[in-house]
């Protein structure tokens, strides 16, 4: 505390321009907080009222329970159900993608090999390929592989995801390819290199990119829902979707149910956010 | 996967002498292979999961694909996709994608060197903050914004605009004020992401050339200029490869934000909401094939283009 | 390594389902052979410790499973040797239409029962159905239903589903604002009727008589429909530049312009906005099908103990006051594993006297066998006869024989899709010129 204290009192200096910064992003900050803000007081409102009047920020005590979240918690619906496997399966999924892509955009960005430009197109490729049209020979391709109704056909045919070989690739190109050598003159092999020198760099980048792959993970949609059958498998964007209906909305478990869906994964940022102060003080490395 | 193949073929390699295992380890362990073991993942996933999908989705484009009736239509699919509402599909994705490229790389870019600068107050809670609302569902986040976006005099919109005595609009009923409606969900949402990439890539700048610039009497502006963006280079081209395909990709929010994929006068139809619409809504998969192929060839050529004109290709040294 | 555990593991896992599936196969013709007279022991033997044949059910309604769970419990009483255990699997709506198609196109992953919209059901019928024809079960019920409930699900004369409900057609009326202009709704007959007494609430209570939907087609459909004009013509091909087309369009427009009906906020009945508005006294009247019952007990909470139900308006006298629409089709697909019991489930679920009383009671549906309207059992007060002034069920024997069914087929999901995007927001959000308007409407559609 106190060193963090005194690394303020040094380098902090009050001018008219962070006072002006602080107000834009307070300013920001309001805006993008209004509809949160807005959903997590509808939480504690009965559904009728915000059909009754709209979406409003007036604080009524005398409207406002916790009686949505108590029904979440203790009424017959599969809620937490639903959270445990999206817990699980972002957790997997988020981890083995992680490694694996990062092996792989090292492998594009530090080397030079036959068919690396065909090899990286093909990345972009599979990138770009829809995934409302591939899921019908996708899921056909599973079923071959008995993968129907398991978290491995979630997993595995994106273990190696595009996007995140991508970031990888073009956050390792702005690191000097002299500490790969420096490395081999010391007798690090390519896998060293690769465990010792470069992965303690890429701290920053994991860090975002395992905030983008839990994200996805746990937003993830439509291809759980494919490939997934056992109601008791399902993840918690497939169950909050199945509260819309085109013959009316289950508003109340919706909208409890998604200020609560929010939670872990605030956790998972909170926690990877630090990543960004320490590639900060680490920055001296690099030069 | 990878560790498992080196482990598998080594312990077919036991019997040979020590001789050859240590060549064989050599082998593995060489510069010219070992890329080629690092990307090994991705080669098995593509040859695994995505070649067959990949082509039989070219396959089912010349095809009508019905249960125990699949013929070769040649090419009357993409014959067919020459209809005005798929016109203006493509229309709206181009348009949409243009305008997140213009909105949502210049301002989380800036953002960010705001959100690194050592003299912000309270900047962990700001990055927070722009964060959240990509972690709401986009169920209840698109069901809050068209509440925000009602058309009754009451909604939040109406109330703002009514305070600078204008009379309330149908938001989602107009062509300009529907997409300003989605673009504003879209900056909502993917701002604070954006922000992350590019406070990731400014880790990457070593705290010695912005002091060093300092010195020489460099401006804010000047670093900015001469330091920051071309040291952002390779994470803004990855952030507008993903917002090229994710602009033109674009389907959640209009689906949700019209309550289903029926916006009035298809206004906010985009390329995969009409996919969706013939391929799986009106089950003409092959018609929903021939669209995600022509999809798929826009995004290439425009990442492609804009990739080769960034110069991600070319041999670095 | 992996691989061979994991075939090792397949393999086990076939081998546990098919001893799985010879218990509840009691009744399918033995292989004969060698193993013919060690087989029935087994099965007994399974059928006493392992009761029911488990069944997988797709929905897109959560209620529906609280109702089928019911019904599957009076039907494991009723046949003790034929017991059914049913995994119910709720989906989103139209992924679940996907999913299913997905299932029943590559042959694997589909459920025994599913629940289909009637918008999307003709998608399941293109090529060779995947479903299973429920003649055998429906036929001897023919007489006792609403036939065109099992016939709009149909094609090439087989029945392939089975509605909920009749969706009849009805006008809500609010008749706290009625009362407020000094009019009735028994007073009003006609189209002509209803936009006289539209003016007067305008001019006295200061809201318009009625919204129109553009994003959906349930409050113009009727309009067409007391004409005898439907979306498709008989033989299935896009009928949107008909006559009635035109007549019903034009009507609606002279009402816009007058304000005495509005677009609907939020552009359909079943926008949060459009519950607000209404709830709050917005419009005087809607015309819905009796499943909406629901969206005003359940969302529209102030408006109990206001609403009168009464049949549609109509162009002229002797024109029907109602149109069916709507519904869910319940079918079994191919890849059931007992279809035979599957089928009968799914008709004592959906025909039966006892299972009709409870699509009124739990799920507050109009039900297709007639009979039961005036059963006792109906009579008694629920949430929606508490909500309402008059009995639905009173409506409903007025009207019963005025409830045409609408004319379904391979082109109904592209023109309803029409009407939804473009059609009616065209014709009453921009007024175009309806003779123009439909011509043109139409030529997309061919």
């Amino acid at each position: 505390m106190s060193k963090k204290q005194k690394e303020i009192k040094e380098k902090m200096k009050v001018t008219p321009q962070t006072i002006l910064l602080l107000v834009l992003f307070i300013g920001i900050a309001a805006v993008v907080l209004f509809p949160i803000f807005c959903i997590t007081l509808a939480s504690f409102k009965p559904s009728k009222e915000l059909l009754r009047f709209g979406l409003n920020v007036k604080i009524e005590p005398e409207v406002m329970s916790l009686g949505n979240y108590i029904f979440l918690f203790t009424g017959k619906n599969n809620y937490f159900m639903w959270f445990k496997n999206s817990l699980v399966i972002t957790a997997i999924q988020a981890s083995l993608t992680l490694i694996v892509s990062a092996l792989v955009g090292y492998g594009f960005a530090m080397y030079d090999f036959k068919y690396k430009n065909q090899l990286f197109m093909c990345v972009i490729l599979i990138m770009m390929i829809p995934m409302e049209i591939i899921m019908l020979p996708l899921y056909k391709q599973m079923i071959g592989m008995k993968m129907i109704d398991s978290i491995w056909g979630i997993i595995l045919p994106f273990i190696a995801s595009p996007a995140p070989i991508f970031f990888f690739r073009q956050y390792l190109s702005g690191i000097p390819k002299e500490l790969m050598e420096a490395g081999r003159i010391d007798g690090c092999s390519e896998y060293g290199i690769f465990g010792r020198i470069i992965l303690p760099l890429m701290a920053p980048s994991f860090a975002a990119m395992g905030i983008f792959v839990g994200m996805n993970s746990w937003n993830g949609f439509l291809w759980p829902l494919i490939v997934l059958r056992s109601q008791n498998k399902f993840t918690l964007p497939i169950g909050l979707a199945t509260l819309i209906t085109p013959y009316g909305n289950n508003y109340d478990v919706l909208i409890a149910g998604s200020v609560m869906a929010i939670l872990p994964i605030l956790i998972v940022f909170l926690f990877f956010q630090q990543y960004f102060i320490e590639g900060m003080t680490a920055g001296g490395v690099k030069g | 996967m990878n560790s498992d193949n080196i482990g598998v073929t080594g312990s077919v390699e036991r019997n040979k002498t020590a001789k050859s295992k240590k060549g064989f380890k050599a082998f593995i362990y060489s510069q010219k292979i070992a890329p080629y073991v690092f990307i090994s993942p991705f080669i098995f996933v593509f040859v695994i999961f995505f070649i067959y999908p990949a082509i039989s989705t070219v396959t089912m484009s010349f095809q009508t694909v019905l249960p125990g009736k699949v013929e070769f239509i040649g090419f009357e699919n993409y014959k067919n996709l020459f209809n005005p509402t798929f016109f203006k599909a493509i229309k709206n994705s181009i348009m949409y994608t243009a305008l997140t490229l213009a909105l949502l790389i210049p301002i989380p870019m800036i953002l960010a060197c705001f959100l690194n600068s050592k003299n912000m107050v309270g900047r962990n809670f700001f990055r927070s903050t722009l964060f959240i609302p990509a972690l709401t569902s986009a169920v209840v986040a698109t069901t809050i914004f068209r509440l925000i976006f009602g058309e009754l005099p009451g909604s939040l919109m109406n109330q703002i605009i009514g305070a600078f005595g204008l009379s309330p609009i149908k938001w989602l009923k107009m062509q300009h004020t529907s997409f300003a409606a989605l673009l504003f969900l879209a900056c909502w949402r993917w701002t604070g992401v954006n922000i992350l990439y590019f406070l990731s890539g400014l880790q990457n700048i070593p705290q010695e050339v912005n002091e060093s610039a300092e010195l020489d009497g460099a401006t804010t502006m000047q670093k900015f200029m001469h330091i920051t963006m071309p040291m952002l280079r390779p994470i803004t081209i990855y952030v507008l490869t993903i917002s090229i395909y994710g602009g033109m990709a674009m389907f959640t929010e209009s689906y949700m934000l019209f309550g289903s994929n029926k916006s009035p006068n298809d206004m906010a139809l985009t390329i995969i909401g009409y996919l969706y619409r013939q391929g799986w809504e009106q089950n003409n998969i092959g018609f929903g094939s021939a669209i995600g192929i022509v999809l798929l060839l826009f995004a290439l050529v425009l990442n492609f283009t804009q990739l080769k004109v960034f110069g991600l290709f070319k041999k670095e040294d | 390594m992996k691989k061979i555990t994991a075939k090792l593991m397949s393999i086990l896992l076939a081998g546990a389902m098919l001893t799985g599936c010879g218990g509840g196969n009691a009744a399918a013709p033995s292989t004969g052979g060698n193993g013919a007279e060690k087989a029935p022991a087994a099965e007994t033997k399974t059928e006493a410790s392992a009761d029911a044949a488990t069944m997988e059910l797709w929905t897109f309604q959560e209620i529906h499973t609280t109702f089928y769970e019911e019904l599957a419990n009076i039907w494991n009483e009723q046949n003790p040797d034929r017991q059914i255990k049913l995994n119910y699997t709720v989906l989103p709506y139209d992924d679940m239409h996907s999913k299913l198609l997905i299932a029943l196109q590559s042959g694997v992953g589909a459920p025994d029962i599913a629940d289909i919209e009637i918008g999307k059901f003709a998608n399941y019928l293109k090529g060779e159905p995947q479903l299973l024809p429920l003649n055998d079960v429906v036929d001897p019920e023919l007489n006792n239903i609403v036939k065109s409930r099992v016939e709009i699900y149909g094609k090439e004369g087989k029945y392939y589903g089975i509605c909920f409900h009749i969706g009849a057609s009805v006008t809500y009326y609010n008749k706290e604002i009625l009362d407020k202009a000094g009019v009735k709704a028994e007073d009003i007959v006609t189209w002509e009727d209803f936009r006289a007494t539209g003016k007067k609430v305008l001019d006295k209570a200061g809201v318009p008589m009625a919204t129109i939907e553009t994003s959906d087609p349930w409050s113009f459909w009727p309009m067409l429909a007391s004409q005898g004009g439907d979306l498709l013509k008989p033989d299935g091909s896009p009928n949107v530049d008909s006559p009635e087309f035109i007549k019903a369009i034009a009507f609606v427009q002279e009402m816009i312009k007058e304000g005495t009906m509005v677009v609907a906020p939020g552009a359909f009945h079943h926008a949060e906005e459009y519950y607000g508005f209404m709830n709050n006294g917005g419009a005087a009247s809607v015309s819905m099908p009796l499943w909406y019952m629901g969206r005003f007990t359940e969302y529209m909470p102030d408006l109990n103990q206001k609403m009168v139900i009464a049949p549609n308006p109509i162009w002229e006298k002797g024109q029907p006051r109602s149109v069916g629409l709507g519904g869910t089709g319940t079918a079994v697909t191919n890849q059931a594993k007992d279809a035979q019991l599957a089928k009968d489930f799914l008709a004592f679920a959906k025909l039966s006297k006892e299972a009709n009383i409870k699509i009124w009671t739990s799920l507050g549906f109009d039900p297709i066998r007639t009979e039961v309207w005036d059963a006792p059992e109906i009579e008694a007060p629920n949430k929606f006869t508490d909500y309402f002034l008059n009995s639905p069920f009173d409506v409903l024997g007025q009207i019963k024989n005025e409830i045409p069914a609408i004319v379904t087929g391979e082109n109904l999901p592209k023109v309803m899709d029409a009407l939804k995007t473009s059609t009616l927001f065209r014709a009453f959000e921009d007024l175009e010129d309806p003779a123009k308007l439909v011509a043109d409407e139409q030529s997309k559609l061919n």
